[in-house]
Formats: C-alpha cells, structure tokens, sequence
C-alpha cells in the first residue's frame, strides 16, 4: 500500500506508472523505484524459496546488504529487488533455489 | 589511475562532513558510496535532531542530508555513486567496483566512513517475510512512500526502536506493542513518551518467543525473560500482526580498515570490532582516518563532527592548513562533540544504571519500565510548574545533550544555562505569551503549554501533533494521558500551522480542568 500523503514529507515524487510482470501476471509500479517497493505495494510477500528447505524469504533488509529478496529478474537469478530500479516490462519471477533454470525458473 | 588528496569511503554524515572541511581548503576530494543516492542514513531520518544549534539541533535528518550535499556539491566534491570499495591496499590505493567495472584510485589520505549495519535476534519464524529490520521500515515508507505493513510490533527500544515506531504511526501503520529484552527502555525517554501516550504498549523485559505465519508474518507470540534471558513459563502474550520491525541494535561495518591493516579492537563501549583511533579520527596507519560509526556506534549528530575533525586533520597532515589554524579549528569541533558526548546517554555511560539526574533528582523509574512518566513523578522535575496563566509544562526528565527549547522562547521562560545536558527549568519571572515556539522546538515533543484554568472549568492544553489527518477546531475526540490511555472528552479549540514550526502543528484542546495535568495527547473519533 503506498503512503498518499505523509504529516512530514507530504507526498513522494515518484516515477510514471509502468507495467511489469510477476510471475507472468501484470503488475504496476513506479518507474525507478526498487523492484521490490512495486511487489510490496501490490502485497507479494515472497521473492524466493530457499534451496535445501524450501522456505520463503521476503524483503528483510531493504538496502542490498541481506540477499534475502532476490529474485530472477528478466532471466537473471539473485538480483536484488530492493536496490534494483523497477523498469517498464521486467520479467520478475519468483525464484526457486539459487538459479534461475531453463525456464528463468529451477525447481 | 586517478589520484586524489583525500579518498572517502561512504556518503553518510561523516564522509560529507570530512568532504566539506577537506575540499573547503582546497584538496581534491572524491568520495565513493555503494549506493544509488548519497546521505548514508540521513534521508530516512524524519525527526527533528538533536543538540544544539551548531549540532543542527531541531532540524530533520533529511533536510541535513539536503544541507550536506548541497554544500559539498558547491564545493566541488566528486561524488561516486553504485561505486563499492572492494579493497584498500599499501601505499593508499584502493579499487573500485563502478558498475561491472573495477578502478584503481590513489589517495594520499583515506577516510573509511561505512557506517554500521543492523544486528539480528533469531527466534522460531524470524526467516518469515514480513520480519524486517527496523532500517528496512523507513528506506519503505521515507524513501519510498510504502508501507512497510498494517499492523507492527516493534522489537527493541533504543532510540531506533523508539523513533522508527513513531514513524510507523506517522506512515499511518499500528503499532501494537513495543518488546525489549532489556529491563529498562534503551533509548530517549522523550521519545518514547511520545510513542506511548500514542496508546502503545511497552513490554520491557519480554522478547520474541515466536513469529507465526505459513508464507509471510500473520502473528507473534512475546513472553517475558527471567534473569537467565529464558521465557517465563505462561507469560507469553499473543498479537495479531503482519509484520515484526527488529531494532537490536548496530554494528560498525570496519572491514575496510581491517584490510588496511589498521590497529584493531573489540570494544563493547563501541559496540564493536573497531580501528583505533586517535583524537582527530586517524587509525594506526598514517593518513588513513575513520569516522562516524565504523569507528562507534553513535548519532548522526556525531558522526558529523568525527567527519569534520578528520578532514580538518587531513588538510593539516597535507599542508592545505597551519597547524596552528587546523588545530584551533578542531578543537572547535572537539568542544561541539564533547557537548554531544554528555548526560545519560554519553557513550561512557553504555551499561550503567543510572538514578538520579545531574540535578539530583530522582529518575523515572515508570519511564524505564513502561515508557512513560507517571503523573506523580512529573512533578519533581524543574521544567514542571503551575502557576495561573498559560505555561510551558516541559516534561524533559533524562540528562540529553540539547537545547533548542531554550533559544526558541524570545521571552526567556526556559533556561538550560550553560551546561547543554541540564534539564530545562522555568522561569517564574518571565511571561508566557503562549506563541507555542518552545513546543515546535523540543525534538522530543515533550513541551506542552497548559492553561490550567479557564475560569470555567476547564484547562487547555496545547500539544505537538504530527500526524494526519490532522484535526479541524471544533472537532471532538478524547484526551489521552501519558500512557496513552482515554481519560476524558476533549474539544480542539485551536490548530496551529507554520513554517517555523516544521510541520510540527501544535493543537490546542480543551479539557475538564482536573485534567490538565493529566491529559496529554489527542485522539480523534468519537469521544469515549
């Protein structure tokens, strides 16, 4: 959910709508803004499962520092969500383990 | 390869500050940051500092960094964004990774200003998402303008704790509770007076038993620790939450000045792994300085100084300065950082209990435990007087380093003196005129002006407000008290907006009269 206007900070300059995918489903978020502020807005939770277990992780640190919340991102595996700017048309998909396989997914 | 006077590593307060200074003299500064935008942490903070006026006091965190960047841009400081200093190696060289490329730079001198990364607890579910760092909750809501979730418990309350947790219900989130394992409330007790007269709970002595949740954070179980730190058997408190904000705490990020063979220690005054330094931010290699919290974890407010001493040093060690212009310099800055390192939560002070004030008053002891002052403790502190027109009623209680308050009142009803710790007191010669700049000015919110009588039974009191939507004159509601509980109607009789106050608005509600020194918040709705 995005904060519309803030007692401090008044309103955010953001950057113009674009159209993304997650997972194949069309999202909306704010051109240049971390990939993974556009997923928070539109309530997406998990950016991975860990290897061995099988566990979700999500955002956790938000700077780049933890990996927590990378994810395949135009094929790419382990992109950092949180410092990687949100362009018009990504391919965002959830990953699974630490690559990203054939098809930008490995289960 | 590009050589420079001085190379900084990091463009948070401290590498800025020593940007400044060195460049103001003349050197070729260049500072690199990992990041996409400089400020370090300063553009999360929305809160009004800290200090004095040369300390920035009363100005927010990111209006600093504005100030900051501005100057060392006028200055003609190169600043190197995305750009990570992946090693540092003899003779003062270091490489770069710039994008997929590295670089070598040369510098004659280097200051390493990292900074400090967050520390971690672990309990059963902390991998879940929805469990975020505190720093996390406000790159989400003050950079980004997202909420970082709907309803939050807060884990820690040192100031970070303490002031994310505002911040969260300024962003508009609940904060159902704040937890410290500790006994006794770490941070500011202003700040968090602030939080709990908001109606949020404190657990002190009560950590994390487990967060709950299949995919993502749907609840959390707190329980309270005996002295062994072990849960106590039937303690435990459940809440409803989507998201669990961790503050436990930093760690200064010194690996650089590991690698560079600087003297090292571990040192818990510090809060950790630490390069030696000397008085003026040098390590045991010549002309490598670190500053800020690499080198001890402090504010903001000190890291700036720490970065001013060290690029004024810098500019001494390469000539730019006299030695007897370098050292009368910083030894201006070093009675600016001797002013912050003062009162009860002077880094010396890490660990000790303190009970009683430099004045010799009693502390708080509900304060520490549940983050708020009782009303039968107020009253024993000097900022608390009656008298029978409008009043400033300063509810300042702990030895911090900070006077806004006092410069704010042309009348002169508040006076700290010389010594920047001591808590404010009130004139009783001096006129109230009510004009509220004491109430904008604390950085702690913890001024309020009261009328104590009407004349018709009622008090008004006029309070710092810093939420939306704000609420209109003539609007009804209910007066909270200092723990945030309901205790009367209340009727807004006044809003006040300026740009003095820094969107600091101060509402001004009326009261039965038995509450005035009672009442200390405002809540809208309908009253209870």
């Amino acid at each position: 959910m995005r904060i519309q206007e803030h007692p401090i900070l008044g309103t955010y300059e953001k950057g113009k709508t674009v159209s993304f995918t997650f997972d194949g489903k069309q999202l909306e978020g704010c051109a240049g803004e971390p990939i993974a502020m556009a997923l928070k807005n539109a309530g997406v939770m998990v950016h991975r499962y860990t290897k061995k277990e099988h566990k979700p992780r999500g955002i956790f640190c938000a700077i780049g520092r933890c990996t927590d919340c990378v994810m395949v991102v135009n094929g790419k595996p382990n992109v950092r969500t949180c410092i990687t700017p949100l362009e018009a048309g990504m391919e965002v998909r959830t990953q699974y383990g630490v690559s990203a396989g054939k098809e930008g997914n490995a289960v | 390869m590009k050589h420079y006077d001085m190379i900084i590593v990091g463009a948070g307060p401290a590498g800025l500050s020593a940007a400044i200074e060195a460049a103001k003299r003349g050197m070729k500064v260049v500072v690199y940051d990992e990041n996409a935008k400089p400020g370090g942490q300063l553009f999360k903070q929305i809160h009004k500092f800290f200090g004095s006026r040369e300390h920035y006091a009363k100005i927010r965190g990111f209006q600093i960094g504005e100030k900051l960047l501005a100057e060392a841009s006028e200055l003609g400081v190169e600043v190197v964004l995305d750009a990570i200093v992946i090693g540092i190696f003899p003779e003062k060289e270091v490489t770069v990774k710039i994008g997929e490329h590295v670089t070598h730079a040369k510098g004659d001198t280097i200051l390493i200003a990292t900074g400090a990364s967050e520390n971690m607890v672990t309990f059963p579910g902390w991998t879940l998402p929805g469990v975020i760092g505190a720093g996390a909750a406000q790159t989400m809501m003050n950079l980004h303008g997202v909420l970082p979730g709907h309803r939050v418990l807060m884990l820690g309350t040192g100031n970070v704790g303490l002031v994310v947790s505002f911040q969260l219900m300024q962003a508009g989130c609940e904060v159902v509770a704040l937890a410290d394992a500790a006994p006794r409330v770490g941070g500011y007790g202003v700040h968090a007076s602030k939080v709990a007269r908001c109606g949020v709970p404190f657990y002190l002595s009560h950590t994390i038993v487990s967060a709950e949740g299949e995919d993502h954070v749907t609840g959390v179980t707190i329980g309270q620790v005996d002295a062994n730190w072990q849960i106590i058997e039937g303690s435990e408190k459940h809440f409803d939450v989507d998201t669990i904000c961790l503050a436990v705490g930093l760690s200064p990020m010194s690996k650089l000045c590991d690698m560079a063979g600087c003297d090292m220690e571990d040192n818990p005054a510090k809060a950790g792994f630490v390069p030696v330094v000397d008085e003026y931010g040098e390590t045991s290699v010549s002309g490598i300085y670190a500053a800020g919290d690499v080198s001890g974890i402090e504010e903001a407010s000190s890291a700036m100084i720490e970065g001013r001493i060290a690029g004024i040093a810098a500019a001494v060690k390469l000539g730019y300065l006299s030695e007897a212009e370098g050292t009368a310099e910083i030894e201006k800055q070093k009675a600016a950082l001797g002013g912050l390192r003062q009162g009860m939560f002077a880094p010396g002070m890490r660990g000790k209990q303190i009970t009683e004030t430099e004045e010799g008053i009693a502390i708080s002891q509900n304060l520490l435990q549940y983050g708020f002052v009782s009303d039968e403790e107020v009253e024993r502190f000097p900022g608390v007087t009656h008298s029978s027109g409008i009043h400033p009623v300063m509810e300042c209680t702990q030895n911090i380093p900070c006077n806004p308050c006092q410069d704010a009142c042309k009348n002169h009803c508040i006076k700290i003196g010389s010594h920047i710790t001591s808590l404010p007191s009130v004139d009783p010669e001096a006129k109230c005129t009510g004009c509220g700049m004491c109430v904008a000015a604390c950085s702690g919110q913890a001024i309020f002006l009261v009328r104590e009588d009407c004349g018709d039974g009622t008090a008004e009191i006029t309070l710092p407000y810093e939420f939306l939507p704000l609420p209109q004159k003539g609007e009804k509601g209910t007066a909270l008290s200092r723990k945030g509980e309901a205790v009367c109607e209340a009727e807004v009789v006044g809003v006040r907006t300026a740009k003095v106050f820094d969107h600091t608005n101060l509402l001004t509600m009326k009261v039965p009269k038995e509450y005035a020194m009672k009442a200390r918040f405002f809540r809208k709705g309908e009253p209870v």
